[in-house]
């Protein structure tokens, strides 16, 4: 299977400040994207994720390394060609309307004036911007940038996606949206590279992650191999029982009205536990075994570094 | 693009411009006569329109207005000589070479000596410390003008100020004897004599001390020859025949002692000696 | 044909860009106020009108190239709308050019409103359209798009007020540089002059494109003056547009 994406020994350093002093922001990146599945780029902020996604696109110039995309050398016209992009903090030309944007990069990839209609008004639609067509970009809101700045990425129907960190400042809805656009994206086989901090949507998304820490990716892999499916503790929340035979119970304790939440490690010990309860006459009102999230692996590698 | 070609480009555009500029001064332009100076802005606003920096906008005119005097292509620049310069002047009138080599281009280019004394007259008013300029306009006077009587005003003004050489009262006497007063003349030399603090300036207060005292003398007796011709209708045989009668109280006789020489026939006098081969 | 999407995207950026208007509007007052000047002037009032209307047309138009050029490429950068723009299949060359050709259709737009207000302005007194008076201005825009492709240059890695600067310093130097030549003249040493012969040689002379003062006093003008000085303008704007390319090749946009 032809890797869409192929990054081999990316080194990058920066020279800052007014005496020069080498800062080295990638220390040897090497990471593979497979065709028609969602990557996810994980890192703390700092850690080298937009730089990488920079050395991509060529608007920045590695000083040694490897990149190919979907087979073409990094920074060939044919790669930009079938490649579409989405910057943090999008930010457009306010002068222009929706549409006028969407036609502007439209011919840059030379779509013919009939074709570009077509797909500007497509997009516009996928995104939920139709009404906006004739708005100034000056006017937009954040969250209908970030969507129109979605639409720009797909103009050119691209093989491979990148976004980063597409999901940053939008309120929940949003976020659901953008989710459901780019699992709509997979299932057109195109390729998503995503980078983000918020590890909830990386795991709800992606196929395989890479985490990168201080520009050295620590772990990567699909995320069912990353994630152990081990529980690590159970809640459990039970009303109508006193606390003090709750104690016995062992396990942490925690009182809130006439609810209480129990924490309990030992998974032996779960079954007992309920039965208990059931005999004392007290009511459970939920019961949720927690397994080791991405959050988990990644608090603790970059602990560890 | 590739790099070595964004270079060859650019050496080659480099190249051709700078080839085509050296192409272009070759071509010469024709020039509107007086065309640097198509309008020559009034005094009083130009000092506001250089906000502040006056001295500085005096000496970039007066380095224009001197590259300009010297450009002979330019047939009539010298309509406006006064009116620059006043420009220099009012800009910063502490400048001392604008009046000064005004003056000269005045004087010797555009041959216009009114022009010179005006310019320098401007000087005077604005720096009436500097003994330069009436110094130069008393000499532009006398040698220029001929007229001594305006010289003498000037080095008269020159030789009061401080640091003044001493060739400027000699100047000023010389031009009062130039005119005929000879009774400044006289006092001035005399003071000149009187205060010389070398064997020089002696001599030459004394030779001309000597000439002055000569032409008052000679003065006197030609008056009274001439009362004397009017009475007998021709001149006396000798000098001494004008004292009986009054015409003259004595026969003087040079600063050295000497009799001065009289021809009878014409009624010459003259001085036994040359001065200046005393 | 990329460089034309650019380029027509620059012109349109430019157009609705207020500060173009409020130039143009003073250039119109300058204008007009020639019309005013004229009438404290004694003797030929025509003249007057000429010499500010060509002045005006000349500044303003400097003004709108620097003060636009300058921001061409930072605001692209600063906004980081070149992020998206690059990541598009365009070249950074085929950037510049556009962006260049986009202000100068602009500028060109502008000179031409600017000549119709000064014709008018000549027809209201003269009654008579001196389509003479259209070729100093051409040789103006000349100049203007020399001016513009320097503020592009400035602009690739330098603030709008560094790179206003830097333009005007250009465009001084320019017009001064008759003055270097009479320097020259005057050094004593021959090897010094050869230096500032070559020094001298390099430096823009912008007095190449100015025909204000034939025009005006109707003197004539050698024809071959015209071709070279065209191709004085295309050579030198040509060495800055590559200039600027060299400078915007490997420029890491962090």
């Amino acid at each position: 299977m032809n890797a869409a994406l192929k990054i081999e020994s990316l080194h990058k350093s920066f020279k800052t400040g007014f005496i020069p002093k080498k800062k080295t922001i990638l220390k040897g990146i090497s990471l593979s994207v497979n065709a028609g599945e969602i990557f996810g780029y994980l890192g703390p902020n700092g850690a080298g994720k937009t730089t990488t996604i920079k050395c991509i696109l060529g608007l920045i110039f590695p000083d040694e390394g490897f990149i190919e995309v979907l087979g073409y050398p990094f920074l060939s016209l044919k790669a930009k060609e079938k490649l579409g992009f989405l910057p943090e903090n999008p930010y457009f030309y306010d002068y222009l309307s929706a549409s006028e944007f969407l036609d502007f990069y439209a011919r840059l990839f030379g779509i013919k004036r009939t074709e570009r209609q077509t797909k500007t008004r497509n997009l516009l639609r996928l995104v939920g911007l139709e009404k906006a067509a004739h708005i100034p970009l000056r006017k937009f809101s954040r969250g209908m940038l970030q969507r129109i700045g979605f639409s720009q990425a797909l103009i050119n129907d691209p093989d491979i996606v990148l976004l980063d960190e597409p999901l940053s400042g939008l309120d929940p809805i949003g976020r659901k949206e953008i989710r459901d656009i780019i699992v709509r994206l997979k299932e057109e086989g195109k390729t998503v590279f995503l980078s983000s901090h918020i590890l909830q949507d990386i795991e709800m998304i992606c196929d395989r992650v890479a985490i990168l820490v201080e520009g050295e990716i620590i772990n990567q892999g699909k995320i069912t191999e990353l994630i152990s499916e081990k529980i690590l503790f159970t809640e459990i929340i039970v009303s109508g029982i006193k606390p003090d035979d709750l104690a016995v119970l062992g396990g942490n304790v925690s009182t809130q009205g006439d609810r209480t939440l129990l924490k309990i490690h030992d998974e032996d010990r779960v079954e007992s536990i309920f039965k208990l309860i059931q005999s004392s006459g007290g009511k459970i009102h939920s019961l949720i075994p927690r397994t080791q999230t991405l959050e988990d692996i990644f608090v603790g590698m970059v602990k560890k570094t | 693009m590739k790099r070595y070609v964004l270079i060859t480009f650019l050496l080659v555009s480099c190249i051709t411009f700078m080839g085509l500029k050296l192409r272009l001064d070759n071509i010469s332009r024709e020039k509107v006569p007086g065309s640097s100076i198509i309008y020559i802005p009034s005094v009083k606003y130009l000092k506001y329109a250089t906000l502040g920096y006056t001295s500085i906008a005096a000496d970039l005119i007066y380095l224009w207005a001197i590259q300009y005097y010297s450009d002979t292509e330019i047939k009539d620049r010298y309509d406006h000589l006064e009116h620059i310069l006043s420009i220099i002047f009012e800009m910063d009138p502490y400048y001392l070479d604008p009046y000064e080599i005004g003056a000269v281009i005045a004087v010797y280019e555009a041959e216009d000596v009114g022009a010179a004394l005006r310019i320098l007259d401007k000087g005077i008013e604005n720096n009436p410390d500097q003994w330069l300029f009436p110094f130069e306009a008393g000499h532009y006077a006398q040698r220029n003008l001929n007229d001594y009587k305006t010289a003498q005003r000037y080095y008269k003004q020159a030789m009061n100020i401080d640091g003044a050489p001493a060739q400027a009262r000699r100047l000023f006497a010389n031009a009062a004897f130039e005119i005929f007063d000879y009774e400044t003349a006289l006092k001035t030399w005399f003071e000149i004599y009187q205060t010389a603090t070398d064997e020089r300036t002696r001599k030459i207060a004394s030779n001309h001390l000597y000439r002055v005292r000569a032409a008052i003398d000679i003065r006197a007796i030609k008056e009274a020859l001439a009362k004397y011709r009017d009475r007998y209708g021709h001149y006396p045989l000798k000098i001494d025949q004008l004292v009986p009668n009054g015409y003259l109280q004595a026969v003087p006789s040079d600063m050295d002692g000497k009799k001065y020489i009289y021809e009878p026939k014409t009624g010459e006098v003259k001085p036994p000696t040359i001065p200046w081969k005393r | 044909m990329k460089i034309r999407t650019v380029a027509l995207n620059t012109f349109k950026e430019a157009i609705r860009d207020r500060v173009l208007y409020l130039l143009l509007f003073f250039s119109a007052v300058c204008i007009i106020l020639a019309r005013l000047l004229s009438i404290l002037t004694v003797g030929d009032r025509i003249k007057i009108i000429k010499d500010v209307g060509l002045a005006s047309i000349s500044l303003f138009g400097a003004l709108m190239a620097i003060l636009m050029g300058t921001g061409l490429v930072f605001k692209e950068i600063d906004k980081k709308t070149i992020y998206t723009l690059l990541s598009k299949p365009i070249h950074r060359f085929q950037f510049l050019l556009g962006k260049f050709f986009g202000l100068v259709l602009t500028l060109l737009i502008m000179i031409a409103l600017m000549s119709v207000i000064f014709l008018a302005l000549l027809f209201f007194h003269t009654f008579h359209i001196e389509w003479r008076i259209l070729l100093p201005i051409c040789f103006v825009f000349m100049e203007l798009c020399l001016i513009t492709s320097v503020a592009l240059l400035f602009s690739c890695f330098s603030t709008p007020i560094l790179s206003s600067l830097f333009s005007l310093s250009f465009y001084i130097i320019g017009h001064l540089s008759w003055g270097l030549e009479t320097l020259i003249k005057k050094i004593p040493s021959i090897n010094m002059r050869a230096v500032f012969k070559a020094l001298y040689t390099f430096l823009p002379d912008l007095e190449n494109f100015n025909f204000k003062t034939e025009i005006v006093h109707n003197l004539p003008i050698p024809p071959d003056i015209y071709l070279y000085s065209v191709l004085y303008g295309i050579a030198y704007t040509g060495f800055v547009l590559v200039l600027a390319m060299l400078v915007f090749r490997r420029r890491d946009f962090i």
